[in-house]
């Protein structure tokens, strides 16, 4: 009985531990992403906390959102966290991906994000600061994955 | 019976010290950027959780392949990265072990090429050419540089006879003969290559091929892919130090401590060598397309163990 | 990504590769369709429209002041050059003559966008041919230009710098001579990134890949470094200045290479970011006093702005960036059309991309500095298949006219 407890637990931390990213771009306007990358370079360097961007959404844990989910990015949003292996966690970077603010009322957004799939943290702001960004993803592996 | 212990006893101690050696890479990889970077235990958390995820096979793969691959090539490259340790311990020779090594460790990179093509995507094709490639790149030149150690040995291709045999003359093979210094170099030079790290990691190129073979892969299955590269690049920088830089000195353990005593301080010295050879190159250099990675195996590697093959075979 | 029109033909050499919408080399998606032949790309197919947000309807149902803060969501890169675009032309409506201050201070910001746009870019670079210290090196130089931003306008990357008939934020005594230090800084760093770029696994990935050379640069209307580095002289700045560039004509001159490739356009880039700080040491140097904005509030400039149109350019970071705006007189949009230097470069990557390798994809795509973001203004809806395009045609109105 202990002895599972601690392999739960193993699991946990080493979860929490090593969040890899997933970037996907939904129709923002650059200034979240480029936040995001700025997070891993090494003022802010999210890679001390383990995150490491990939490319595949097969290795991801965790999906960065950004944008206020484009209707032609809509199915893709769908397929790409289908592909993702459970457990994972999805951050919603920036108050388009939170919100739609500043694109609400255009044909052409289907958003907001959460309308569409679980959303474990919110970033805000137009972009987060790096900063905020490696917060929302610290929380959100905190709440997803312990 | 005591080597079957040792040797079983070094497979776990290959997978920590891979994770390890992982580990101290990313860490000084980091430093060398200006960043704090991950810490040392990082790859062992990353180990612990895709071990925890879910597995997923994509509907295009032929399944029994696609699952077994990656569970060969970890075996294999931990077993590459156990018997060095093993027989350092135990002091025993088997004929033609050295062999064996580089055969398990060229095994590990054609079964995770094999497991990725067999995904069926696209990506995973091209990786499969490109590695396809690189092997015959870089295999040549890393067999050719063993043969002078060899042939200064006593015609041994036994592990054990050739760390021996520097025992023997007092120094280690960098610097005894021209031969085998050129042969250290063309070792070492290959190193890049065999482990897979960025000038030539075009197999798996991130930003051109998406993780090129591994990416389908995902959970267990990465984990032990991952591990796989890992614990050849631990088996390289091992098997490149205590060939060529063993020097007696240094390394010889105290009698009453054994065998133990001086696979420890290699161990304790095997980072150095990884530096070198995969932190350095992967920090400085940038990404080299296929036909120029293989160019570069064939230009330098090559005629640097061709040169010290010729040289030890007129007796240098 | 994985299985996105996965078409293998059964001619075996042949494999057709679905580069994007979603890959690790794009920070935003667009879809290459590339049919390769071994590693050799024989034909590429480009379909854009994945991050259309539908911006410039948009504008026309908000009023001006808030169609500003919208256009400057077109691009998180060069969000500055947008609202600069846009301003003019409003300017150019209403007559409104900003202060000499205000012209310089909105240069001032303009020339240091294009200073961490280029930046950004070269560490980009330096990431899709897999050289990731520059990659961090370029970014940590990045951020000495971003906290500039932050102190002058309060905000690292959307600044809203501009309003009509002024700038927003002023520059006190202090905060000049920071920049000023900062620039040297920059200077430094700068040159150390040119000194790698001339290193030589850098320049053998890059140089001879993506030709595209001046005849064609001309006929498929390239604009910006992608223009300069196939040896076409053009820019704005030059041809047609606008805010203070017609006073600051002397303090920079164009770069242009003749080779067409790659490395050309990178050379070009890092020429220019030494061009861009000399031109910043300049402003600093000659910045006029006098306020910054008119003494009313911004809804009044806001109705000030009478019917009619306009065209405006700036020469943005990426090239040439085109505003058409037409104003209803009551504070309104009645439309507005822009065109991005991404859309005039992006034809050019078909000439660029056949007949190379595929390991040069990426970097031939990075080389335009392509902004999909901007790029995208239109999506393609098939009316046909079903309710897609519902909501659009409900919200289609007449034009007014
Ligand atoms: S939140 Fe703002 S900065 Fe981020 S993508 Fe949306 S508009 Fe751009």
């Amino acid at each position: 009985m202990r002895q599972e407890g601690s392999a739960v637990r193993i699991g946990a931390r080493s979860r929490i531990k090593s969040p890899w990213l997933f970037h996907l771009n939904t129709g923002s306007c650059n200034g979240c992403d480029i936040e995001i990358v700025a997070s891993l370079a090494p003022r802010y360097d999210a890679e001390r906390l383990g995150c490491v961007l990939v490319g595949s959404p097969r290795h991801a844990d965790v999906i960065l959102v950004t944008g206020p989910v484009t209707r032609q990015m809509l199915p893709r949003v769908i397929r790409v966290y289908e592909q993702l292996p459970e457990p994972k966690s999805l951050v919603a970077v920036g108050t388009c991906a939170a919100s739609g603010a500043p694109f609400i009322g255009s044909g052409v957004i289907e958003g907001p994000l959460d309308g569409i799939i679980p959303v474990d943290a919110y970033v805000l702001g137009c972009p987060p600061r790096p900063e905020a960004i490696v917060r929302g993803i610290v929380t959100a592996v905190r709440r997803r994955f312990s | 019976m005591a080597a079957l212990a040792a040797l079983l006893a070094s497979l776990p101690a290959a997978v920590f010290l891979s994770l390890l050696f992982e580990g101290i890479d990313r860490k000084l990889h980091a430093r060398m950027q200006g960043r704090i970077g991950p810490p040392v235990t990082q790859p062992f958390y990353d180990f612990a959780k895709l071990l925890n995820k879910e597995s997923v096979f994509p509907s295009s793969s032929s399944k029994a392949i696609f699952a077994s691959a990656p569970v060969i090539a970890a075996a294999s490259s931990i077993l590459a990265g156990a018997i060095p340790l093993a027989s350092l311990v135990a002091g025993t020779s088997v004929v033609g072990d050295l062999i064996l090594i580089l055969y398990l460790l060229t095994m590990s990179s054609i079964m995770v090429m094999i497991g990725g093509s067999s995904s069926g995507n696209p990506y995973g094709a091209i990786g499969f050419s490109r590695k396809m490639v690189m092997l015959i790149g870089y295999e040549v030149p890393l067999l050719a540089s063993i043969l002078p150690l060899s042939l200064k040995s006593q015609h041994s291709f036994s592990y054990h006879g050739i760390v021996q045999s520097q025992v023997g003359m007092g120094t280690c093979f960098a610097f005894a003969y021209p031969s085998s210094a050129f042969a250290a170099a063309a070792f070492l030079a290959c190193i890049p290559a065999a482990a897979g790290v960025v000038p030539f990691d075009v197999p798996e190129a991130k930003t051109e091929i998406v993780h090129g073979y591994l990416v389908e892969y995902g959970g267990p299955h990465l984990a032990l892919a991952r591990l796989a590269k890992d614990a050849a690049s631990f088996a390289l920088s091992f098997l490149a130090l205590t060939l060529f830089f063993y020097h007696p000195p240094l390394f010889e353990g105290h009698a009453s401590l054994g065998g133990l005593a001086s696979a420890i301080l290699c161990v304790a010295f095997a980072p150095a060598m990884m530096f070198l050879t995969v932190t350095v190159p992967r920090t400085v250099f940038a990404r080299l397309k296929v036909g120029q990675a293989f160019k570069f195996c064939w230009s330098l590697p090559l005629t640097l163990s061709a040169l010290s093959v010729v040289l030890s075979a007129a007796g240098f | 990504m994985t299985g996105e029109t996965r078409e293998l033909e059964y001619d075996y050499s042949r494999l057709v590769v679905p580069f994007g919408p979603v890959h690790p080399a794009l920070k935003e998606p667009v879809h290459f369709k590339v049919f390769v032949k071994k590693e050799e790309v024989v034909d590429v197919g480009l379909r854009l429209g994945h991050v259309h947000r539908g911006i410039e309807a948009l504008a026309e149902t908000r009023n001006l002041v808030q169609a500003m803060y919208l256009v400057e969501r077109v691009c998180g890169i060069c969000s500055h050059s947008h609202t600069t675009c846009f301003v003019g032309a409003l300017e150019e409506i209403g007559r409104i003559q900003p202060s000499e201050r205000a012209l310089y201070l909105r240069t001032l910001v303009f020339e240091l966008e294009r200073l961490h746009s280029h930046l950004l870019w070269l560490g980009i670079m330096a990431y899709e041919i897999g050289f990731d210290t520059l990659f961090m090196f370029a970014f940590n130089t990045r951020e000495a230009v971003l906290d500039l931003f932050e102190e002058i306008t309060g905000n690292r990357v959307h600044h809203s710098m501009n309003v009509i008939g002024g700038v927003r934020w002023d520059l006190d005594g202090r905060m000049v001579e920071k920049v000023g230090r900062s620039m040297s800084k920059v200077r430094e760093a700068a040159q150390r990134i040119r000194e790698i770029f001339q290193d030589k696994t850098v320049e053998e990935r890059l140089s001879g890949v993506g030709l595209l050379d001046r005849g064609a640069a001309q006929e498929l209307c390239t604009v910006g470094p992608t223009a300069r580095g196939s040896g076409l002289k053009t820019d704005v700045r030059k041809e047609d200045p606008y805010a203070a560039y017609g006073a600051l004509e002397g303090s920079f001159s164009i770069v242009t290479r003749t080779e067409g490739d790659a490395y050309a356009r990178t050379e070009v880039r890092i020429f220019e970011i030494f061009e861009t700080i000399n031109m910043i040491n300049e402003i600093l140097a000659r910045l006029p006093g006098g306020s910054i904005r008119p003494g009313e509030t911004i809804i009044r400039s806001m109705n000030r702005v009478p019917q009619g149109e306009a065209v405006s350019r700036v020469e943005a970071p990426r090239g040439e960036l085109l505003y058409y705006v037409r104003t209803d007189g009551k504070g309104g949009l009645r439309r507005l059309k822009v065109r991005t230097p991404t859309l005039a470069n992006i034809v050019g990557l078909r000439q660029m991309l056949i007949g190379g390798e595929v390991a040069d994809i990426p970097v031939v795509v990075a080389s335009i500095d392509p902004c999909l973001s901007c790029t995208n203004r239109i999506t393609v809806i098939d009316l046909d298949k079903g309710g897609a395009g519902e909501p659009l045609r409900r919200r289609r109105r007449k034009w007014p006219h």
